[in-house]
């Protein structure tokens, strides 16, 4: 695995702002069918935030709270785990592996820039280990 | 398995070697394109031409030496399938050049980090395809398959965003708008024409067995 991060993070964030209702950031997840949003710092002193899927389900709809009445920066993790984009595809993994997380944003003069989620991770994998000859 | 194909005789061999040229040719076209894509070379898109002359040469010659009796009856016309899909990559790059020759710079320069993003898989997937195709020697189909299917996804998710984005431009001419969709429709196209190549050879790696 000689890959770094910045040959397969995904360029394309989707963000929301960390005053949104969380069916606001549900619409966008489901409309984009995606399972996470980044979120945007409120101010220069704040920092980037992430909402899940999980965050949603365990922490709003499993406890049959109205999510047009809460905020994402209610839900949200914060701050996000970030790396460098020459990290080493395999330092990434053991990040990964040592949080328990699906995710990580590249990060860049304090800047996220982009995001690098298992699958991308697998697919990079796969196709490193078609373009080994036969 | 590709010793099972040409096992029988020098003209099999030849058969191979100028599939695996026939491939080649198609991975070169692929990546002059994205060279004339990232320069802008309007003149540079004509190599796409040249290479598929070339390859045209080389298809009547496989398509001669298969009627002159190489390969089994049964794997003839899965080999002559698989070169005419082929065939039809070429096709869609060339259409495609032609095309980005009569772009709106102004339009194309708002999707052309898609574009360019494309492309490179593009040439990456006809890469895979050859390898795929000297694979079939080693029983090692499965996995060049799999890397052309996530290539493959991988365009369709862009291809996604980027008629999100045309939705919002402002096309003011007929022909701009035309031409601007007929290349995406193109360039986003190739991938799934390499997808039924490997597809078909893993037809072609199962009637060997």
């Amino acid at each position: 695995m000689s890959l770094k991060v910045k040959h397969i993070m995904n360029t394309k964030l989707e963000t929301i702002h960390p005053e949104a209702t969380v069916y606001d950031a549900i619409e966008r997840l489901i409309d984009k069918r995606i399972r996470s949003l980044l979120v945007l710092p409120k101010d220069e002193r704040d920092v980037y935030g992430v909402v899940t899927v999980r965050d949603i389900v365990f922490k709003v709809l499993a406890k049959n709270l109205n999510p047009h009445q809460i905020k994402v920066e209610n839900i949200a993790s914060k701050p996000v785990i970030s790396i460098d984009k020459e990290t080493e595809l395999l330092d990434l993994v053991n990040l990964m592996e040592k949080f328990n997380i699906a995710r990580l944003f590249i990060q860049e003069d304090r800047k996220i820039i982009g995001v690098v989620s298992l699958l991308d991770v697998l697919s990079a994998v796969l196709i490193e280990r078609a373009k080994n000859k036969i | 398995m590709l010793d099972k194909l040409f096992r029988t005789g020098k003209v099999e061999k030849k058969v191979i070697e100028k599939i695996k040229k026939y491939i080649h040719l198609l991975c070169n076209s692929a990546d002059c394109l994205l060279n004339t894509f990232k320069n802008y070379d309007l003149e540079g898109t004509y190599c796409v031409g040249n290479f598929e002359r070339e390859a045209d040469i080389i298809k009547r010659e496989i398509i001669s030496l298969i009627y002159e009796g190489a390969f089994l009856p049964y794997i003839r016309p899965n080999l002559l399938r698989f070169i005419e899909i082929l065939e039809k990559a070429f096709d869609n790059l060339k259409h495609l050049s032609s095309n980005f020759r009569y772009l709106n710079l102004n339009l194309y320069k708002k999707i052309e980090e898609d574009c360019s993003k494309i492309a490179f898989m593009n040439t990456e997937i006809c890469q895979i395809l050859l390898l795929a195709f000297e694979s079939l020697e080693k029983d090692n189909l499965r996995e060049k398959n799999l890397a052309i299917r996530i290539y493959e996804k991988k365009i369709d998710e862009i291809k996604l965003d980027l008629i999100e984005k045309l939705k919002k431009l402002e096309i003011q001419n007929f022909w701009d708008g035309k031409i601007l969709s007929d290349f995406l429709e193109l360039l986003t196209s190739f991938s799934d024409i390499i997808e039924d190549a490997s597809d078909h050879l893993h037809i072609l790696e199962l009637s060997l067995k």
